[in-house]
C-alpha cells in the first residue's frame, strides 16, 4: 500500500548521494573513461543521455529532480562487478539486450558495466574462460552481482548441463556463484521460473535458480525481459543498495505490478466488445482487441504496454499479435496454445497417450451430457417401471 | 419439528398434513440465487469467449458490450457474496432449521443418506425414511453447491483484485488488502488442480479452474432440477411447491403415523 509515501524524498536523495559517493571510492574497472564520455563517443548527445536518465528515473517511480542523480549513478555503474552465467537457455536474453537494430543506451550501459564473466561476450575461451570465473568469484567474493540466464537442469544430479573442459555441472556453478554473490538477479523466464525446458514433461528436471539456492533471487522474467527491466533492476540495486519490493513471485513490483491488460492501448476495444476474429480481418486492420485470437494480457503481469521494446518503438500487441504471457510462471504449460483463447485450451489428460486431450468447454459439455444421459435413463426407467403404489 | 399442521381429511381415512419447509427468507435467497446464476453463466460465457458480435453500425456508437457483461458478472458475484454469507449464517444459527445437524456423520444421518439414495436408485420402490423434513441427502447436496459457490467466489475475487492493482478501491484500501489475504491461496491450489509441474502458477490457472467449475455447477443445477421434479412426481407430496409456497404435504394414516414403510 502506498500510504506512507515520503512526499519530500529528501532523505532518500541524501541516501542515494552518499551511496554514489561511497561507490566512487571503489576502484574503477575501466580506466580513463566514463559512461557519459563513452556514450558521446558512440554518437549519443548529452541530451539523449539525460533523457534516458530521466526515463529510468520515472520508471523507478522517483521524482524528476532525481534525474541528475541517476546520471551520476550511471557513471559509477562500473564499480559493481557482475558475473553473468548461462545455464539451460537460448541466449535470447543477452541477445535481446545487445543485438538491437542500433546500439541503445541500455545496451551500451551494459557494455560499460564491469562484466567479469559472460560466455557470449568475453574474449577468453577454454581454460582461460574457466580461470576467469574462478578468479572473479574469488576476487569479488561477497561483492559481485550475479545475473543468471537459463533454467538449472537437476535430473541425473544435474549432468544434463556441463560447461567447460572440467565438465563442471551447471547446477554446481549456479550454487557456488549464488553462495558468494551480493545480489542475485534471475534474468529471463528460464532462470526465474524454469521456462521452456521446465515445461511438461521436463526431461532434464530444469528448475528456477531460486530452487537451487537458499538466497533471495530477484526474478526479472520475460522471454526475453525488456532491456529496461534488466537495466532498471541493476540501477535500483546500485542506488538503493538493497533489494526492491517484490511480488509473490519475487518480481520487482516497480516493473511487474500491473497487468498488460490494464494499461493496454487496445483496452477500449475490449470493453466495447470489439474483437479481432481472425488475423487479417477488418477488426485487425482497425486495431481491435486481440483477446479472441488468444491474447494472454489479462493474466500477465508486466510493463510491456507502458515501456514497450526497442526504445519505445513497439511491442507485440501494438504490432497486432496478442501477448503470450511469457513472463508468467509456467506459461508454456498454462498459457498455450499461443494464438487461441481459453476456450480452446488443451489439457494434458491421463489418457494423453490415446490423444484424449479435450478443450475446457468440451470437457464441461461432456460432463453435462453424461449427466443428461444418466438422468434420462433414470427418468425413463421411472416411467416404464412404475413402482408399486 | 413444529412446522406441521393438519390440512384436511382424506376419503381413505388418511390425513394430509401441510409441512412448512422453507421460510420466506430461504425462498427469497433461492430465487435471487437462481437469477444471479443465470446472469453469471450468460455473462461468464461471454467474458470467456465473446460469442456475439458487436459490429453494430460503425465505430462511433455507444457500445460497451464487454464492459456491460463484466459489470453484470461482477454485480451478481457481489449478490452471491451477500447471499453466501447469509446462508452460511443460517446454516448454523437458523431458528427455523439448523441444516448442519443433517450433515454431521452420525449413524442416523448416514442411514438416512443411504436410504434416500436407495429410494432414488430403486425408482421409489424402497422408501424407508421420513420425507416430511429436509433429509441428509438434500443437506449434503446443498453443501456441495455452497462449497462450489464459495470456490467460485474465492477464485473470482482473486481475478478481480488484480484490477485494483493500485492497492486502493472506491471503498478504501482495506478491500483489495483483504481480498489478497483471503484469496491468494487460490493460485497455488488452482495450479495443483490443473496439474502443471514447473515452479509456481499464475492467474491463468485460476481462470481455467473458475471456468471448469462453472460446468460442474451447471451439472449440479441440472440434477437438482431433475431430482426435485422426480420427487414431486413419484412421492406425490408436492415437493416442487416448497420453493414457491414454502410447504409440502405429508400423508398420515389413521393411527397418526407418517407414511413410512
Amino acid at each position: 500500500m502506498n500510504n506512507q509515501v515520503d512526499i519530500s524524498f529528501d532523505k532518500l536523495y541524501n541516501e542515494f548521494e552518499n551511496r554514489i559517493k561511497s561507490l566512487e571510492k571503489l576502484p574503477a574497472l575501466k580506466e580513463n573513461t566514463s559512461a557519459e564520455k563513452m556514450l558521446i563517443e558512440k554518437g549519443f548527445s548529452r541530451r539523449d543521455f539525460m533523457k534516458w536518465a530521466g526515463a529510468i528515473t520515472a520508471m523507478l517511480a522517483l521524482p524528476s529532480n532525481f534525474t541528475p542523480l541517476m546520471a551520476d549513478a550511471i557513471k559509477v555503474v562500473d564499480r559493481l562487478p557482475i558475473i553473468w552465467l548461462h545455464m539451460a537457455e537460448c541466449t535470447g536474453c543477452s541477445e535481446a539486450l545487445l543485438r538491437s537494430a542500433h546500439p541503445t543506451i541500455d545496451s551500451l550501459i551494459f557494455d560499460y558495466i564491469s562484466l567479469e564473466y559472460h560466455e557470449t561476450l568475453m574474449a577468453a575461451a577454454g581454460w582461460q574462460a574457466e580461470e576467469n570465473i574462478e578468479h572473479a568469484m574469488h576476487k569479488y567474493k561477497g561483492q559481485y552481482i550475479l545475473m543468471v540466464e537459463g533454467g538449472i537442469p537437476t535430473a541425473n544430479n544435474g549432468s544434463f548441463l556441463t560447461i567447460g573442459g572440467h565438465a563442471k555441472k551447471g547446477l554446481d556453478i549456479a550454487k557456488e556463484a549464488s553462495e558468494n554473490a551480493a545480489a542475485i538477479f534471475a534474468i529471463g523466464t528460464c532462470s526465474a521460473f524454469g521456462g521452456v525446458q521446465a515445461a511438461i514433461p521436463n526431461p532434464t528436471g530444469a528448475v528456477a535458480l531460486s530452487e537451487v539456492t537458499h538466497k533471495t533471487v530477484i526474478n526479472v522474467p520475460g522471454c526475453p525481459p525488456s532491456e529496461k527491466n534488466i537495466v532498471g533492476t541493476l540501477m535500483y540495486y546500485l542506488l538503493y543498495g538493497s533489494l526492491p519490493a517484490l511480488d509473490a513471485y519475487n518480481r520487482p513490483k516497480w516493473a511487474y505490478r500491473l497487468r498488460i491488460h490494464d494499461l493496454c492501448e487496445r483496452r477500449g476495444h475490449f470493453d466495447a466488445g470489439e474483437f479481432v476474429e481472425n488475423f487479417g480481418d477488418e477488426g485487425a486492420k482497425d486495431g481491435y482487441c486481440l483477446y479472441k485470437v488468444g491474447c494472454k494480457g489479462p493474466y500477465t503481469f508486466n510493463n510491456c504496454s507502458k515501456n514497450k521494446f526497442n526504445e519505445d518503438t513497439s511491442w507485440p500487441v501494438q504490432a497486432g499479435f496478442g501477448c503470450i504471457g511469457c513472463s508468467e510462471p509456467n506459461f508454456w504449460d498454462t498459457m498455450g496454445t499461443v494464438n487461441e483463447p481459453l476456450k480452446d485450451k488443451l489439457y494434458n489428460t491421463t489418457f494423453s497417450g490415446l490423444g484424449a486431450d479435450a478443450t475446457a468447454d468440451k470437457v464441461g459439455l461432456g460432463l453435462l451430457v453424461a449427466t443428461g444421459v444418466g438422468l434420462a435413463a433414470h427418468a425413463t426407467l421411472s416411467a416404464i417401471k412404475p413402482p408399486k403404489e | 419439528m413444529n412446522n406441521t399442521e393438519i390440512e384436511y381429511d382424506d376419503k381413505l381415512g388418511t390425513k394430509r398434513v401441510r409441512v412448512r419447509r422453507m421460510t420466506f427468507t430461504m425462498r427469497l435467497i433461492h430465487w435471487v440465487n437462481v437469477v444471479a446464476m443465470v446472469v453469471a453463466i450468460a455473462t461468464g460465457l461471454y467474458i470467456a469467449d465473446p460469442y456475439y458480435q458487436s459490429f453494430i453500425a460503425d465505430d462511433a456508437v455507444d457500445k460497451y458490450v464487454m464492459a456491460w457483461n463484466r459489470w453484470g458478472h461482477l454485480i451478481v458475484a457481489i449478490i452471491f457474496d451477500v447471499t453466501a454469507i447469509i446462508v452460511s449464517y443460517l446454516f448454523f444459527f437458523s431458528r427455523f432449521e439448523k441444516h448442519y445437524l443433517k450433515i454431521l456423520p452420525t449413524k442416523k444421518n448416514i442411514i438416512e443418506f443411504g436410504e434416500v439414495t436407495l429410494n432414488l436408485l430403486t425408482l421409489n420402490r424402497r422408501k424407508k425414511f421420513d420425507s416430511s423434513h429436509s433429509d441428509s441427502f438434500n443437506s449434503v447436496y446443498f453443501i456441495i453447491f455452497h462449497i462450489l459457490l464459495a470456490w467460485m467466489l474465492f477464485t473470482g475475487l482473486q481475478m478481480y483484485v488484480h484490477a485494483l492493482a493500485s492497492g486502493d478501491s472506491s471503498i478504501g484500501a482495506w478491500w483489495p488488502w483483504m481480498l489478497h489475504l483471503v484469496t491468494d491461496w487460490t493460485i497455488p491450489f488452482s495450479s495443483w488442480l490443473v496439474g502443471t509441474t514447473a515452479t509456481g502458477g499464475n492467474i491463468m490457472d485460476v481462470r481455467i479452474v473458475h471456468h471448469m467449475s462453472m460446468w460442474i455447477i451447471i451439472v449440479w443445477v441440472v440434477f437438482h432440477i431433475y431430482y426435485q421434479i422426480w420427487r414431486t412426481i413419484f412421492w406425490q407430496e408436492g415437493d416442487i411447491a416448497i420453493v414457491v409456497g414454502g410447504s409440502k404435504f405429508m400423508k398420515i394414516d389413521k393411527d397418526g403415523n407418517k407414511n413410512i414403510e
